[in-house]
């Protein structure tokens, strides 16, 4: 290298950078707050087109997957809009950048299911703040700057598996093992207190706790390493369907091929929880609704029949035995 | 025409071009039946890519080749191998982790009857090979775990396994001591005996006169002299490889009448390296203006001694003691040894001496970069000063103190080694083979540098298994056997024979004066 | 095969194609900016990706992985490799939301013990490293795994959130500088921080002999060794600087998020990697330069913005940058021999 030339790569450089520093000019708080009075201000009726966002927080789990291709299904359906999807891959900062890229292509509503919830916060606000409807999916972002959180209720299908397991499953009582989902998450707690509410006082004992991480091979060395420590375990409480389907094969290798499992979510797909309740794998499951759907819905009155929306749409759970496997399935791939 | 006077290798008009530079031009080049033909010419001379095109590596050269008088075209080494014509390379291309039968039947594993390896038939053939060879090595052992020499002895007993009827050797003893090189010439002997017919590439005169029949020497890739071998003399030879006459050797300007500077007093480590032959009893002493030879066979522990001197040696505790200008040291490690005023110029200077793809500039200064910063920070100026000062000194032949070192000649790169070493202005230079695989010219350069060195008062201490260069170049020479200290000869009343005797401990050299235990 | 020279009789090669692979990803970031305008999507009028307010989006948005990619370069210029950096930044992010929300700790007194946790994580992986003779793969695997339990405990299993204001439980206002969009209207502090970082050890490398010490032990370790070069102390430093800046990353992330997560940065020693291999350094070591690092990182991060502002497919977008990191592997394999 001569001198001549590394001048000339730093005078690229320096090029680069300045050209990086200095296009263009900033939107900077431009936005003038107010996400309710905005959403009027983005409503420009039926006649126009709008360009939604989806962040989605990992494509790579089933049941996000299922959200993305909800909203696909019934977006499909309204002519007028346009969904762009982004996969965070279960990234905070990738998923604050992407709804940064969201606001730079300057859409007319975001859908947001929420990697964590105080990490997107900002972001989020900072959405709405510029006068764009926010839809948050699933899970919620802290404090208050979002039009509408659409989700089911973690705690209350926790509840729900508890008072099954103390009615149906176990109604004198008994030893049973939970399977938790990724140590942090927020879901993973909200599912374990509400499952310990939903036994309280009712003489069930959980005598093995672990973390499945949401995995199926996690689940199941987890299950394995219970089932060898606590064989006297009378049932199973996996917070997701994927862990009970590792947990039944362990059980199985255990001895215990009719040891009751109970699984969360119940994605109506073909390697979904309710296809493993009907085949008998799993002993019940409850339906976590995507919400998908819904927030299609919710769109289209903002944007298009100017309309007001509620702060809060819980959806309800659905529990699935091997009774109504079948029929549930059906209905929820009705559209 | 008879069948016998068909030369082996015929080699008419053979030229090769790497992207518009020339390596051989036009070169002819035979060999005879039975015939040891010594190939000469200065690095860069063209020796190399001549031998790789005879040895399928170098593909795209115009001229022909015939074998036994059949025209060839050789497109790969397996293709060259198959017509019986075998190199054994100046770079040693053994996988260090397999073991020294592993090594030797790489590639074509005899096989059991179920197909996998018949490790015991590889073994044993090996160790037959190494007893024809007349080498003692364990045919089990990893070749990572050999000295640079044993592993040269282990790819001229793969080359011998090929059975081939042309066998061309690079340098085949730069890293053999004397009792070795004898085996081989015992080898080549025999080979000749059987009809073979041998290149021999060296630089090395005093050996082509003993084992060769013939000489041709190559300059700029062309063909400028033939000798028969046994007439020629060194000077002849070095004048048609240089283009001018050559003043070989360094002759110490008398005796050193410095003061003492280095006195090692029956050193021994208490804990030597396994498979290494760490000091057992060394006594000996350097002056200033001195230069002090290290002669022995290998495994005598030359290299081990100034390893130990320099810092790298084995871990634990000393005996005896190491006196630097009166006053005891026991280096810690290179930095230390380098504080004290001690330098080291290493044995393979591709392996331990150079950063082959960093600049000249990088690794002339790398010693005292941070004796030329300032606050941590070095000023690009006073380190392109420094590089360029000593690579004129040295006469470091160079398109650009920025250029990779590894595209330097053999000679310059040790220059450059040696170069980085003076500049941390030692006392005490220790240099391991500094010649090793450097050409003529070079070489006489080098012993001109060491003798220059000497004269400003550096004492140096100088490994070496060419006998000549040590009662050339050195006052006197320590013989070393068996990590001892066996004798002291004084260079000016010694001559090589004595010193080979004295190496191989032959008998009692009359007039030796008995240093160490 | 080597090649004998004699004569220095070699034509003087143009010193453009030796430039090119030597800054190979400054030009590719050149290449690939152009392109992003030419591709670049229109609203009203104006080019998407040229609004100041994305430029600084993409320099945020490799901050962190830039920062990382900076130590990075340092440690596989000595041939090794970090594969804690990510864990490090979790546990540092961890570590800064709960000395700030739940010790109560001042700004300056978190971010001096963030840093200085991964100051000591790193020297100890290289002690581990240059005394102990390990493989530092094999360290600093352990050291990832190590990182993340520690991240774990330390928040007991839960993401940390950081909330700002005075009140106990709650982190002092000037933290939240880092989260805030822009500072003086116009430069996001995190990018802020990584040109900083980046300007200063592409000066270091320049001028110092730490790095002429860095540089001779990727070239050859031994050689270096024997040349006095204090070769234990030199690795043991480099990892200390890669441990810090992954620490000073984990600061970084805390501060845009609002939140010090366990399981934060996870894969983001590979995303590091591979800027570091874009920007031509070789994972053999000896061979690189920061600038070319940071170039690398601001080439995929150009990439990765202007393929979401086109809205292509997340998977393609993976392709896509897999590809980028094939060809400037495979671009270094082609580089001729004398350029160094």
């Amino acid at each position: 290298m001569t001198k001549r030339s590394s001048r000339l790569i730093l005078a690229l450089a320096a090029g680069v950078f300045l050209a990086v520093t200095a296009c263009g000019t900033t939107h900077e708080n431009s936005g003038s707050g107010g996400g309710q009075q905005a959403a009027a201000g983005k409503c420009k009726g039926p006649g126009a087109k709008y360009t939604i966002g989806m962040s989605q927080a990992n494509v790579a789990e089933p049941y996000r997957q299922r959200m993305d291709d909800d909203i696909r299904t019934a977006a499909a359906t309204v002519p007028q809009f346009a969904v762009n999807f982004a996969d965070a891959a279960q990234d905070n900062a990738k998923q604050v950048d992407q709804v940064t890229n969201f606001l730079t292509q300057q859409i007319d509503l975001l859908v947001i299911s929420p990697n964590e919830a105080t990490p997107l916060t900002a972001v989020v606000k900072q959405a709405y703040d510029r006068g764009i409807p926010v839809l948050v999916l699933d899970r919620k972002v802290d404090g208050d700057a979002y039009t509408e959180f659409i989700g089911a209720d973690n705690a209350e299908i926790g509840r729900q598996a508890g008072q099954y397991f103390a009615n149906v499953l176990l109604p004198h009582g008994g030893k049973i093992a939970e399977l938790r989902g990724l140590a942090g998450s927020t879901p993973a707690k909200e599912r374990a207190d509400g499952f310990a509410q939903g036994i309280a006082g009712r003489n069930i004992q959980i005598v093995a706790t672990q973390d499945g991480d949401w995995l199926q091979d996690k689940g199941e060395q987890q299950a394995d390493a219970i089932l060898k420590a606590n064989p006297d375990i009378q049932a199973i409480y996996s917070q997701n369907d994927p862990m009970a389907e590792g947990a039944r094969i362990a059980a199985i290798n255990a001895g215990r091929p009719d040891l009751p499992i109970t699984g969360i979510d119940g994605l109506p797909i073909e390697a979904g929880g309710i296809k493993a309740v009907e085949a008998g794998r799993i002993s019940a499951t409850f339906v976590y609704p995507t919400g998908g759907k819904e927030a299609v819905a919710e769109a289209k009155k903002l944007l298009l029949d100017c309309q007001t929306v509620t702060r809060t749409q819980t959806l309800s759970t659905k529990l699935v035995t091997k009774d109504n496997a079948a029929q549930v399935y059906a209905e929820l791939n009705r559209g | 025409m008879s069948e016998t006077a068909v030369p082996l290798v015929e080699m008419i008009g053979v030229s090769k071009s790497f992207g518009g530079v020339r390596a051989v031009a036009g070169a002819d080049f035979t060999v005879r039946e039975g015939e040891v033909h010594a190939l000469l010419g200065e690095n860069g001379a063209g020796k190399s890519t001549l031998m790789k095109v005879l040895s399928g590596e170098v593909g795209g050269y115009r001229g022909e080749i015939r074998i036994g008088g059949e025209p060839v075209r050789f497109t790969s080494p397996a293709d060259a191998q198959r017509a019986g014509v075998a190199m054994i390379h100046q770079e040693l291309d053994l996988v260090p982790a397999l073991s020294v039968a592993e090594n030797v039947f790489l590639g074509r594993e005899p096989k059991t009857a179920f197909g996998t390896v018949d490790r015991r038939r590889v073994v044993t053939e090996t160790a037959a090979l190494l007893e024809r060879t007349g080498v003692t090595l364990d045919p089990r052992r990893p070749v990572e775990h050999l000295r640079t020499g044993e592993q040269q002895l282990v790819t001229i007993v793969k080359a011998l396994s090929l059975d081939a009827r042309i066998l061309v050797m690079d340098e085949p003893t730069s890293a053999l001591s004397v009792h070795e090189v004898e085996r081989l010439f015992t080898v080549i002997g025999g080979l000749r005996r059987a009809g073979a017919g041998i290149v021999y590439i060296s630089h090395r005169m005093e050996e082509i006169g003993r084992v060769a029949d013939r000489a041709t020497v190559l300059r700029n890739g062309r063909v400028v002299a033939e000798f028969d071998a046994r007439a020629m003399t060194a000077a002849q030879a070095s004048e048609a490889m240089v283009g001018r006459p050559v003043h070989l050797m360094f002759r110490g300007t008398g005796t050193a009448t410095g003061e003492e500077l280095l006195r090692v007093e029956n050193l021994a480590v208490r804990r030597p390296r396994p498979g290494l032959r760490d000091p057992a009893g060394v006594t000996l002493s350097v002056a200033e203006g001195e230069i002090v030879g290290l002669a022995g066979l290998l495994g005598s522990g030359r290299t081990e001694l100034l390893e130990t001197l320099f810092g790298v040696g084995a871990k634990g505790p000393w005996q005896g003691r190491v006196l630097l200008r009166g006053s005891r040291i026991r280096p810690r490690g290179p930095r230390h040894a380098l504080k004290l005023g001690i330098a080291f110029v290493p044995e393979d200077r591709r392996i331990a001496g150079l950063a082959l793809e960093h600049s000249v500039l990088a690794n002339t200064v790398l010693s005292i970069v941070d004796r030329i910063a300032r606050l941590g920070l070095v000023s690009r100026r006073a380190e392109r000063n420094a590089a360029r000062e000593t690579t004129e000194r040295l006469g470091v032949k160079l398109a650009s103190l920025s250029g990779p070192v590894g595209s330097l000649s053999g000679g310059n790169q040790q220059k450059v080694v040696l170069g980085r070493n003076l500049l941390t202005e030692p006392r005490l230079l220790l240099l391991d083979e500094p010649t090793r695989g450097v050409d003529v010219g070079a070489k006489a350069e080098i012993y001109r540098l060491l003798g220059e060195a000497a004269a400003r008062g550096l004492g140096v201490l100088l490994a070496s298994s060419e006998p000549a260069e040590l009662v050339g170049v050195c006052h006197r020479v320590v013989v070393l056997r068996d990590g001892r200290g066996m004798h002291e000869l004084n260079t000016a009343e010694v001559s090589e024979a004595d010193l080979l005797a004295a190496s191989m401990g032959e008998g009692a050299v009359p007039g030796l004066t008995v240093g160490g235990a | 095969m080597s090649v004998e020279l004699d004569e220095p009789v070699r034509e003087r090669r143009s010193e453009f194609l030796p430039a090119l692979f030597r800054f190979q990803s400054l030009f590719g970031l050149v290449l690939v900016f152009v392109a992003a305008v030419l591709y670049s999507p229109h609203k009203n009028g104006q080019l998407l990706f040229l609004d100041s307010g994305n430029l600084f989006n993409v320099v945020r948005s490799i901050s962190e992985i830039g920062i990382l990619a900076v130590g990075m370069t340092l440690v596989i210029l000595i041939g090794a490799i970090d594969l804690s950096v990510g864990a490090v930044l979790g546990l540092a992010s961890v570590g800064t939301a709960a000395l700030l929300v739940r010790d109560g700790l001042g700004v300056v007194p978190v971010v001096v013990i963030v840093l200085a946790i991964g100051l000591g994580f790193g020297l100890l992986q290289g002690v581990a490293i240059a005394t102990f003779g390990i493989q530092a793969f094999i360290v600093t695997l352990a050291g990832m795994q190590i990182a993340r339990g520690l991240a774990r405990i330390w928040s007991g299993g839960q993401a940390i959130g950081i909330t700002y204001g005075d009140r106990p439980g709650q982190a002092p206002v000037a933290f939240s500088l880092l989260g805030e969009r822009t500072f003086g209207g116009l430069v996001p502090i995190p990018a802020l921080i990584f040109i900083v970082v980046a300007a200063l050890a592409v000066v270091l490398l320049r001028v110092s002999a730490f790095s002429r010490h860095v540089y001779a032990i990727g070239g050859n370790e031994k050689a270096a060794r024997l040349s006095g070069v204090p070769v234990t102390r030199v690795k043991i430093a480099v990892f200390g600087i890669c441990g810090l800046l992954a620490a000073l990353a984990g600061i970084v992330h805390a501060g845009r998020l609002n939140f010090g997560g366990p399981n934060d940065g996870g894969g983001y020693e590979l995303d590091a990697i591979a800027a570091v291999v874009i920007g031509g350094t070789s994972l053999t070591g000896g061979r690189g330069s920061v600038a070319g690092t940071v170039a690398g990182a601001l080439l995929v991060g150009v990439l990765r913005n202007i393929l979401a502002l086109r809205n292509v497919d997340a998977n393609i977008q993976l392709l896509v940058i897999g590809l980028v990191i094939v060809l400037a592997a495979g671009l270094q394999q082609l580089r001729p021999a004398s350029v160094s």
